[in-house]
């Protein structure tokens, strides 16, 4: 039989300590470089860098035209004990996530058991209830906006139209609503996720395992309490953790609603760092950098003590 | 009779799904019966429909108040940020879920480490390096921004997709004598278009949408991408309603058209990573 | 077209853990047909990754024509391989996933159309060419699979399992064919499989393996007959071999066995040989087709009761025990039994078909003179 006219190539692949042959699965530095090389350096230059430079900043005084001195821990400090907006905003910010996430959160498991029980349309409708998810903050902002306008707004012309009149507020411009206000328009946007994504993994459960609760004749309310929401847990852990990282990270929202007003009442973390940054007086980076470490630093610290707790199975209850 | 009861029991269920679905798609409507009407109809009566649709108002928007070089801008942005992260987000995943070696394991875990990074830590140091780059204020500066943003999260998901293409597959590719990057392009490639499609959506979307970033990396008026002329135009014209509502319809019409071609693919694309 | 042979061929996935693989020589002839014959997880498909080239060597080496292959890349060892799943590019037609491996190897595009027919003909894939692999049955999958290595005219063939993911009645077909497509090219082929029955209709010769070892190698019927230890006796035949606990004792020129709770002569087994074993426990074997119902003269009896009787059609199974300690007992009898359940009687066995292994290792004590 003929030999086909084929060339051999030195082999490229490399051969690595402990084996006595070639491995076809082991790149070439070429290779390597060819596939890995333009992500890893987008990372390093623009994700890496700028984390550790905000670090370095974080002990600076960050000048104009980068003139930087260096104060060690003094802008920590000052962060700490010497700035009650950053108090506020941090307080903000605690409200706006420990009562926004579990709303958010036990809200869109609650709609999505309801769907679960079997309501006609339920497929077509998400589609309309994953619409504001796909809507940037600039949309959502300027919608609720409108909403909550005292003169002209949906929701004072809804509360004059059944009777609540004197309910009528400045929603956002009166400090002791307004955050409630952005919430409400926060939890909006994001109802409709984790609804679908309940409803996702509730219809990923074996349906035999249900199908036993039925014939042990269990209520419905018992089911859900005692067999679904358990085999929920892992996803409902992930979506709590998500909501909970995204609210503390909260920024686009207030700025376009409030920008952080009226009074504080609405300002956040964030928020607060880019004023410090860019709408200051003084012209300084190494203090906001300051804030944006520490707030790192407890969101960081709030997804290693979830991840540890998980490992230790701890019962959850709710 | 019992028929009767069970709709009756599932009544109150069913007034307030229609109730949640008013509120979700109600608002969208309006605004795009605002977008049609003039600023003075709308004071006269703000949830009306319009009485002669005023297309002229996308005109006005598009030429007079610049929303054509805000819609060019972001979509100059956005596809090339969306281009570039897909390329490049591709090969990594590739690289990640075919090969072994060494650092893989520290590579993965610090690329994806990206998805919980919150941006307050990128963005004054973002600031800095574009500023001493010549890139602050410009389009492909925000570029590269973005796609270091959405990298994480498109390597993440291609990886997943492209470790469960059968091994055989590149192994007979491997015994046929293809190098490594045919392999990557007449194998994953080809057969992983339905993720790469997905992340495609998201990115895009995504991005579409993107505002911090924007308003820390772009000043001048004539770099401004969708979401930062809307609020600026918002700043300086609060009370032309009109105008706004048709701003808001020229950001929202695009994702909306993807969304109606895509409904399924981005739901699932976006809510897959959660359930567990 | 080819020797392969493999030295003392080693691998461990993990540096300094388990060895999947543990020095394992083989040599393949030329136009052999070797079957590698084991359970799951025996190492039989590391040989075969390491001998293709995909799978790195901890130790040993793989040569083919006496040329040391190790650090040769896969490509360049001029072999093709048949995956377990067929591997067929999923975005391709049938022609081209034929004509894949070709196209990278510089044959004219004229040669490849050429080779293409030539191939689709020879397997009746013809009608198919232009279709996608998801349109086509499993056994069509599978033809194309083999097309793809045999339209490069390798030196070697190597087969991974091709047949496991067909059903039952298109496993007997497509082996058949396999067989036949081997001996009609010619090339040297080494194929892996777990089914015992597969590998003794197609393979020359078969190398059994169990737990990254080699346990024995030969021709099919001479395994089966001359089985080297009581994990390949039991391996091949179905059902698998009876393995009893017996005794040996000396019994004048020949022994004896002491066999549940009777004594029986062998006299085909020259007492010098089994010296080693006498006074000690065994293992006997006999096969379930040496156990016979109706009683030749000639024959040895033993006392069973009858368990089970499974009616097959053209054979019937008996579940038996024999024995105080009610060893079990799988006999093969003809379409119908007069053995009903429950009973005790007397079943008749083939001395000269008897095996007896080492009750510790279950190596085979010497056989008797052939």
């Amino acid at each position: 039989m003929p030999q086909s006219a084929m060339r051999i190539r030195l082999p490229r692949a490399v051969v690595s300590p402990g084996q006595s042959s070639v491995d076809v699965w082991q790149p070439s530095p070429f290779t390597l470089t060819l596939f890995l090389g333009p992500a890893v350096l987008i990372f390093v230059g623009f994700t890496a860098y700028p984390v550790l430079r905000t670090f370095y900043n974080s002990l600076y005084l960050v000048g104009p035209k980068g003139a930087a001195t260096f104060v060690g821990l003094h802008n920590f400090s000052q962060v700490l004990q010497a700035d009650p907006v950053f108090w506020t905003a941090v307080r903000n910010t605690a409200i706006f996530t420990l009562v926004g996430t579990p709303l958010d959160v036990f809200g869109g498991l609650l709609l999505a058991l309801c769907l679960f029980a079997g309501v006609p349309f339920a497929r077509s409708l998400r589609v309309i209830w994953f619409l504001p998810v796909l809507m940037s903050y600039v949309v959502v902002g300027i919608i609720w906006v409108w909403i909550y306008d005292y003169d002209w707004g949906a929701l004072n012309l809804l509360l004059h139209a059944v009777g609540l009149g004197r309910l009528e507020h400045s929603w956002l411009g009166d400090p002791a609503t307004a955050l409630w206000a952005v919430m409400a328009a926060h939890l909006w946007k994001w109802l409709g996720f984790n609804m679908i994504v309940f409803l996702a993994a509730l219809h990923a459960l074996p349906s035999d395992v249900l199908g036993a609760a039925e014939l042990d004749n269990c209520g419905w309310i018992a089911k859900s309490v005692y067999i679904i929401i358990p085999m929920l847990r892992p996803t409902l852990v992930n979506l709590l953790v998500l909501s909970f990282i995204g609210k503390m990270m909260i920024f686009d929202l207030v700025w376009i609603m409030t920008q952080g007003g009226p009074l504080w009442s609405t300002e956040t973390v964030s928020t607060y760092v880019y004023k410090r940054a860019f709408d200051w007086n003084t012209f300084d980076l190494g203090y906001p950098s300051a804030i944006a470490v520490l707030w790192f630093i407890i969101i960081i610290a709030f997804v290693v003590v979830v991840s540890w707790l998980l490992r230790q199975r701890d019962r959850l209850e709710f | 009779m019992r028929l009767w009861l069970s709709y009756v029991r599932r009544t109150p269920l069913l007034l307030f799904l229609l109730g949640y679905t008013v509120l979700t798609g109600g608002p969208f409507l309006w605004v795009a019966s605002m977008s049609l009407r003039t600023t003075s109809e709308i004071f006269a009566n703000p949830y009306g429909l319009p009485r002669h649709p005023h297309w002229s108002n996308f005109a006005d928007a598009w030429i007079g108040s610049n929303y054509s070089i805000y819609f060019w801008n972001s979509s100059l942005a956005v596809v090339s940020a969306v281009a570039g992260v897909t390329v490049i987000g591709a090969m990594a995943a590739h690289c990640l879920a075919r090969y072994r070696f060494r650092s893989r394991r520290t590579v993965r875990f610090v690329i994806l480490s990206g998805l919980v990074l919150p941006p307050q830590m990128l963005i004054l140091s973002l600031f800095q390096i574009l500023l001493d780059y010549r890139l602050y204020d410009t389009l492909p500066g925000l570029s590269i921004v973005y796609i270091a943003t959405q990298l994480a999260m498109t390597v993440y998901l291609l990886e997943g997709f492209f470790s469960q293409i059968p091994q055989d597959l590149f192994d007979a590719a491997r015994m046929d004598g293809y190098s490594d990057f045919e392999i990557f392009w007449r194998i994953t490639l080809p057969i992983g278009v339905p993720a790469i499609f997905t992340t495609v959506i998201l990115n895009f979307v995504i991005l579409w949408n993107e505002f911090l970033y924007a308003v820390v990396l772009m000043t001048s008026d004539d770099k401004r991408t969708l979401p930062l002329g809307i609020m600026h135009f918002m700043g300086d014209h609060q009370l032309d309603v009109a105008m706004l509502a048709t701003g808001l319809m020229i950001a929202i019409i695009p994702v909306a058209l993807i969304y109606a071609c895509f409904s399924e693919t981005m739901i699932r694309g976006m809510t897959a990573g959660a359930v567990r | 077209m080819a020797i392969v042979s493999i030295d003392r061929l080693s691998k461990q996935y993990v540096s300094g853990g388990d060895f999947a693989v543990r020095e394992v020589s083989l040599a393949v002839a030329d136009g052999e047909f070797m079957v590698l014959l084991g359970p799951s997880g025996c190492g039989k498909t590391s040989v075969l990754r390491m001998i293709a080239g995909l799978e790195p060597i901890t130790s040993g080496t793989v040569s083919i024509d006496g040329r040391v292959m190790n650090q040769v890349p896969a490509k360049g060892r001029d072999i093709a391989m048949v995956f377990q799943s067929y591997a067929l590019y999923p975005h391709m037609s049938v022609r081209d996933n034929l004509a894949f491996g070709l196209r990278r190897r510089n044959v004219s595009s004229s040669e490849v159309t050429r080779r293409v027919h030539e191939v689709a003909g020879r397997l009746g894939l013809l009608p198919l060419l232009d279709r996608k692999p998801h349109a086509l049955s499993g056994g069509q999958r599978q033809r194309v699979a083999l097309g793809r290595a045999i339209i490069r005219q390798p030196k070697v063939f190597l087969f991974d399992e091709p047949l496991s993911n067909l059903d039952a009645a298109l496993r007997v077909g497509t082996r058949a064919e396999i067989s036949r497509q081997q001996r009609e090219i010619g090339t040297t082929t080494i194929y892996v499989t777990h089914d015992q029955a597969e590998a003794m209709t197609i393979g020359h010769r078969i190398c059994i393996m169990n737990a990254g070892e080699v346990v024995q190698i030969g021709a099919p019927m001479e395994v089966y007959r001359n089985p080297a230890n009581a994990f390949v006796a039991r391996f091949l035949g179905n059902p698998p071999m009876n393995l009893l606990p017996a005794m040996l004792e000396p019994g004048g020129d020949h022994a004896r066995v002491h066999l549940a709770g009777m004594m029986f002569d062998l006299q085909q087994w020259p007492i010098g040989r089994l010296r080693a074993q006498l006074n000690r426990e065994v293992t006997l074997g006999i096969r379930p087709e040496d156990l016979y119902e109706n009683l030749p003269a000639s024959m040895p009896r033993l006392r069973v009761h009858v368990r089970a009787i499974e009616p097959l059609g053209a054979e019937t199974i008996l579940l038996l025990a024999a024995g105080e300690q009610h060893h079990e007992l799988v006999a093969r009898v003809g379409r119908e039994t007069s053995f009903r359940i429950g009973e005790w009687r007397d079943i008749a066995f083939d001395l000269r078909a008897v095996h007896l292994f080492d009750a510790s290792s279950g190596r085979a004590v010497s056989p008797p003179a052939a």
